[in-house]
């Protein structure tokens, strides 16, 4: 089990956090890693608007009650899959993106996926000092973040 | 599994052929209301007014045209080709993206022919039936043509007869 890297986009587009766990994928300057999570937003978006079958809603299966539902706003990319590497994307409910880079074979992302928003609810979020859609720098969740991957790429 | 569209682009990012299968076009009022229907009469009752109109689940521009939808993928498969590349080394490249409504698959020939392929999500790898179709339908009945181009510009002499009969059976085949 290899996790290569992690890259956190706020909800503007904008890089608040980028960390590499283990060699793997090629190093790049802080600049064109700013690129690139401006890009992955861009594409995020665009992806949203290919969904082949916009307006056609899944009927559920009728119950006594059926709450007032309107459909799920189409998501974004979720995963990515290349030779080397796959992309997996979570976007939480207020925008902010996590891409998790893993090996392609790599079982259990969701779950791995949960811990790190985790500790980012944590140990960034609850942080007094931390504002808001800025560079994370913090220490505890740096520290908590780099066992967890440790102890999972140990494996 | 279910081929939603096919998309060739050529190495001047130009669409040269686009085959839709599965669209549905229905305005999206008519299934939100449809969804919103089904009341029992207790909660009807205890609410005495009418279900609110939901409406579209957000309000968005009107469905894009085939041609602005593959001018979208290209820029798509285009960004994140690069974006690739730039991470796994230069002779990476990346096989697919999923979304929670579809899957894109993506294959690109060493002369840059690009072909996409969106189908549903329960789908797997369609690497290999991207590969087929260069290799035994581009190749043989588009590229072995002797009246057609060598540029298909504007999808000039891709979309014969005998390219998109066998493209169709393919598909059927593959499903």
């Amino acid at each position: 089990m290899v996790v290569y890297a992690l890259i956190i986009i706020n909800k503007a587009g904008g890089l608040v956090y980028q960390r590499d766990f283990v060699e793997g994928l090629n190093k790049l300057s802080i600049n064109d890693y700013l690129v690139l999570a401006g890009t992955f937003h861009g594409v995020h978006a665009i992806s949203t608007r290919l969904n082949p079958l916009h307006g056609q809603t899944q009927t559920l299966p009728q119950t006594n009650y059926t709450p007032p539902s309107r459909p799920d706003p189409p998501s974004g990319i979720e995963v990515l899959e290349t030779e080397n590497f796959r992309l997996q994307c979570f976007q939480t409910l207020t925008g902010t993106k996590f891409l998790l880079f893993t090996e392609p074979q790599q079982p259990n992302i969701e779950k791995i996926m949960a811990t790190i928003y985790g500790l980012y609810s944590d140990y960034v979020m609850k942080n007094p000092f931390y504002s808001l859609e800025m560079p994370v720098r913090c220490e505890g969740w740096e520290r908590r973040l780099v066992r967890e991957m440790r102890v999972l790429n140990s494996r | 599994m279910v081929v939603y569209s096919f998309y060739i682009f050529d190495r001047h990012t130009e669409c040269i052929y686009s085959r839709l299968w599965a669209r549905q076009d229905r305005p999206l009022s008519t299934g939100t209301t449809a969804a919103a229907q089904p009341f029992s009469g207790s909660s009807e009752a205890s609410n005495g007014a009418l279900p609110p109109d939901l409406g579209p689940a957000r309000a968005r521009p009107a469905r894009l045209s085939a041609k602005d939808d593959a001018k979208l993928i290209f820029g798509t498969i285009f960004s994140l080709r690069n974006m690739v590349r730039k991470l796994g080394g230069p002779d990476d490249s990346f096989i697919s993206f999923r979304t929670g409504q579809y899957k894109l698959h993506y294959y690109e020939t060493p002369t840059n022919i690009k072909f996409v392929m969106l189908t549903d999500t329960q789908t797997l790898n369609m690497r290999n039936v991207l590969h087929q179709i260069y290799v035994n339908l581009y190749v043989e009945f588009v590229v072995k043509n002797p009246l057609s181009p060598v540029e298909h510009s504007g999808g000039e002499g891709v979309a014969n007869e005998l390219f998109e009969l066998a493209l169709d059976q393919f598909v059927k085949g593959v499903l």
